[in-house]
């Protein structure tokens, strides 16, 4: 399996007079953002302000009500989700809490993308198997919970599965929400450490939302604020505004 | 003075606003859930059409599992429920055997039983025993954003998720309305014997002469019908869960209800449709 060639002319994440909200609450209100391909934000913004929101409209998993997004140019809200994919769109989105399916094993949940788009990514149930597997090593997954279903992991393992039945497909377009909370040092150390590489790979575009200090200061990215339903370059200062990559 | 509780005057024409207002809320509020519902539906019935040739083999997959639990599973009671009611529906036929012939029995076997009972009291099995169980399974799902989580995934959870769950259904409806409606016969017919009161070659002469050809595309139709409308239903309103686990056996209770009456309406429906196209049944 390979990652999908990287063009640096093809366009990242682009979001174009979105407005969204649920009920009185406006979260986005005619915002626009953008992040070129292969480059890394991080947004930031208090409790309850819509940051998962954002990256769940970014990523296309809900439409907007106003305004259109752009996933490397197509319609991120694609009428089949395996349509993104198999345009070279590859997502990969680690949940704060939960996404995973409850009713299969953690071998079986990294599986699941890679045998579903066994044609496209050219693998054999066997390769299929291996890839997994290789994910699942990559994170430090304890083998001997290969066959335990999540609800039997602990919060840290559960994040360790989600991160990489994320990484299995390779992704072109990585979102994270809040992907170091509650994790012990040296979990959020890994993560830390898988965020890093993707910041630095220049086929992959990467979203973060995080008010963690620590993870912000250690990306040393771009920053975005969002606020009253507008998405803001954060701070006056170039402090988070990070290596470009090679 | 504590003018809390003081409202202002209303004028009529505030009041017809407000209750047109309402009309208005409830007709959009109406149109949109119709508009959804079907959305269900044709997503679900395109889904299998989008690319992916290892997609479909996943997904069928999970189909033969989910015809294993809808439809296999539930053979034990549907079996007890067929043999109940096909021994109780002879035992009361025979209670009015002085008033009607035997012939009749038979020919009363195929309009209620067959045409009627067995499509019907299927689908209420299914709905009651998989449709809670799809529809919880689903609001989990929704809650707990797994569905989200296979959308990241490009997973289309239309063909993974609610596709099977529908294929499962009209299978396993259609499957075990011909059991149904078999052991249902097989029953009233060994207690007619048993009890000697009712004239097995009468009852069996009654039973060929009121069955026809049509019979086999009403009993088809309404099979695939009611197994649509399980799958559907029970999927559509499993997946309107949004943000609560506490909305999930709420949301369960309210698909199975809607499901009930759907089929009941649909069964009704289908019976009128067929008569009024071939006319009254022989007799």
């Amino acid at each position: 399996m390979t990652t999908p060639p990287y063009t640096p002319s093809e366009p990242g994440i682009t979001m174009v007079g979105v407005s969204f909200g649920f009920g009185d609450v406006t979260v986005l209100d005619d915002a626009d953002f953008e992040l070129a391909r292969g480059d890394t934000a991080v947004v930031t913004g208090r409790n309850g302000s819509g940051k998962s929101t954002f990256l769940h409209l970014c990523a296309g998993l809900i439409g907007p009500q106003l305004g259109s997004v752009l996933l490397g140019g197509h319609r991120a809200d694609a009428k089949h989700p395996s349509d993104l994919f198999r345009l070279g769109v590859r997502r990969g989105f680690v949940f704060q809490e939960g996404g995973l399916l409850s009713n299969v094993s953690a071998l079986a949940n990294v599986e699941l993308p890679l045998l579903y788009h066994a044609d496209a990514l050219r693998l054999t149930p066997e390769e299929a198997k291996r890839e997994a597997v290789a994910a699942l090593e990559r994170v430090h997954f304890d083998p001997s919970d290969f066959n335990s279903l999540p609800a039997h992991l602990s919060f840290g393992n559960r994040k360790r599965l989600a991160l990489a039945r994320a990484l299995a497909t390779r992704p072109t377009f990585f979102f994270f929400d809040d992907p170091d909370i509650g994790l012990d040092p040296s979990t959020a150390n890994l993560i830390h450490e898988i965020l890093c590489q993707h910041r630095d790979d220049p086929s992959v575009t990467m979203l973060v939302a995080t008010n963690r200090e620590l993870l912000i200061d250690r990306l040393g990215t771009k920053g975005y604020v969002l606020e009253d339903g507008k998405i803001q370059v954060r701070g006056a200062d170039a402090s988070h505004a990070g290596p470009s990559k090679a | 003075m504590n003018t809390r509780y003081t409202l202002p005057p209303r004028s009529p024409i505030a009041k017809n606003q407000d209750f047109l207002a309402r009309l208005g809320g409830a007709a959009l509020a109406a149109t949109h859930e119709t508009v959804s519902l079907f959305q269900t539906l044709l997503g679900a019935l395109a889904s299998p059409f989008a690319p992916g040739k290892a997609a479909s083999a996943v997904c069928s997959r999970i189909a033969t599992r989910q015809v294993f639990f809808t439809g296999f599973e539930a053979l034990p009671l549907v079996s007890a429920i067929a043999a109940f009611v096909g021994a109780t529906f002879v035992l009361q036929v025979q209670l009015l055997s002085g008033a009607l012939n035997t012939e009749m029995v038979g020919k009363i076997l195929v309009a209620v039983m067959l045409r009627e009972l067995a499509p019907l009291v299927t689908a209420i099995v299914v709905a009651g025993r998989s449709g809670t169980a799809i529809a919880t399974e689903l609001g989990n799902m929704k809650v707990n954003d797994e569905i989200l989580g296979l959308a990241s995934m490009g997973i289309d959870p239309m063909r993974f998720i609610v596709m099977p769950r529908i294929l499962a259904c009209i299978v396993s409806v259609l499957v075990l309305t011909v059991y149904f409606g078999a052991l249902a016969i097989a029953t009233g017919y060994f207690v007619g014997t048993a009890l000697g009161g009712v004239g097995v070659e009468n009852m069996r002469a009654g039973f060929s002469n009121a069955l026809l050809p049509w019979d086999l595309p009403l009993f088809v139709s309404k099979g695939l019908s009611l197994g649509v409308l399980v799958g559907w239903l029970c999927c559509h309103f499993g997946l309107k869960a949004e943000a609560s686990p506490t909305e999930v056996p709420r949301r369960a209770s309210y698909a199975v209800v809607m499901t009930l009456l759907a089929c009941v309406a649909t069964n009704a429906l289908i019976t009128l449709t067929f008569y009024w196209i071939v006319g009254p049944p022989v007799s």
